[in-house]
């Protein structure tokens, strides 16, 4: 009994100095944010729209029914910004890989022949995959100005099952 | 310039003198040459109870405030990696983000400085578990996400496997449970030791 007494005593005072710790943690935080000039918003919108709003306001997001259109049209480059290997495994059709975990490595090549006013539509995998993302802000600020994005693209694309083909663009030169 | 000989030969007059005996007559070295064994006791004791969780303590307050740093100074980037996770609700995504860095930080200086050490190991293990158990867990469905645990930076990390990321959390983990021990057993004699004294609320 005596050694259960003990155990909650420091267990007790274990739990007191935590939330001090975890209070003091929680004061300087909120004070250095609300000083500093790049502060973040204490609750912020991290949907997909939200996340794909330029500083300018318009939104990169692409609905699913005009992405459709314009593959068929073929008026859009379409670029999967997942691995390689996923990209063999399966992608839109005629779309190209360039792969936001080698971007620089593959860039040359695959933008060779895109002009900087082409409509482009950038897409990865999952409601919340952040590579699209990327990709379509590291294209912007390389000056394609175009740069749309397919939320959750390739899931969304297999469930209405538009135009899919593995392995490499076969309307690659 | 001493002769290779005479360096040995000096070794050996140190060697003999620190195991003579009281009455000056040489302890039987039949078992090997070694200090009494409640001298090795005593140090080994003050090695355990003293050196070994300074060290410990030190290891974990470093990588606490180093990880702390880069996210303090890249918040933008850092909530994009809490963001990655995706185990946090949005709503708690800025709040983690403006105050788990902070958290790092107190926690490094306290356990390097030996302050409220029974709240801060208690609350290095609770962090340290939930990183290890986010990194399995993101892991287990197969989401290959950028840590963010010691740069916001995702480039410099993006060739690191996941597996490397979880093998150095577990050390952590390990190093902050054998603390949580070793802080437990030190309460835990101090409230032997002084049943009836009067501690600081805290």
């Amino acid at each position: 009994m005596a050694e259960t007494e003990r155990v909650k005593r420091i267990g007790l005072r274990m739990v007191r100095q935590a939330g001090a710790i975890v209070l003091l943690a929680v004061i300087i935080g909120v004070m250095v944010n609300q000083i500093r000039s790049d502060r973040l918003p204490l609750v912020a919108d991290w949907s997909p729209e939200a996340r794909l709003t330029l500083e300018s306001g318009e939104s990169m997001v692409i609905p699913i029914e005009e992405a459709r259109e314009l593959c068929s049209s073929q008026s859009a480059t379409f670029l999967d910004a997942r691995s390689s290997e996923l990209y063999e495994h399966g992608h839109i059709l005629c779309a190209r890989n360039l792969p936001w975990n080698a971007v620089d490595e593959h860039f040359d090549t695959v933008m060779a022949d895109i002009h900087q006013d082409a409509l482009l539509i950038v897409y990865c995998d999952g409601e919340s995959c952040p590579e699209s993302k990327d990709l379509a802000l590291d294209l912007f600020y390389r000056g394609y100005e175009n740069v749309r994005v397919l939320v959750n693209g390739w899931s969304l694309w297999v469930e209405q099952h538009l135009p899919v083909e593995k392995g490499p663009c076969q309307g690659e030169s | 310039m001493k002769t290779r000989f005479e360096r040995e030969d000096q070794k050996e007059k140190r060697m003999k003198r620190l195991h003579e005996n009281a009455d000056g007559s040489l302890p039987d070295y039949s078992q090997g040459i070694h200090a009494p064994d409640h001298e090795s006791g005593k140090s080994r004791r003050w090695y355990q109870a003293k050196v070994l969780p300074f060290v410990v303590r030190l290891i974990l307050g470093g990588v606490f405030i180093y990880a702390s740093v880069d996210k303090i100074l890249h918040p933008a980037a850092f909530a994009e990696a809490v963001y990655n996770y995706k185990i946090l609700p949005d709503a708690l995504i800025n709040l983690t983000t403006i105050i788990l860095p902070w958290l790092e930080l107190l926690l490094g200086v306290f356990l390097i400085l030996g302050l409220w050490l029974p709240g801060a190991v208690l609350l290095s293990n609770l962090l340290l578990v939930t990183f290890f158990g986010a990194l399995v867990f993101n892991l287990a469905r197969g989401l290959d996400i950028h840590c963010g645990c010691f740069t916001t930076s995702q480039e410099a990390t993006l060739d690191l496997c996941m597996c490397l990321y979880m093998i150095r959390d577990g050390i952590f983990v390990l190093l902050a449970l054998y603390l949580f021990s070793n802080i437990f057993f030190r309460e835990w004699q101090a409230a032997d030791e002084s049943p009836h004294k009067q501690r600081s609320p805290l």
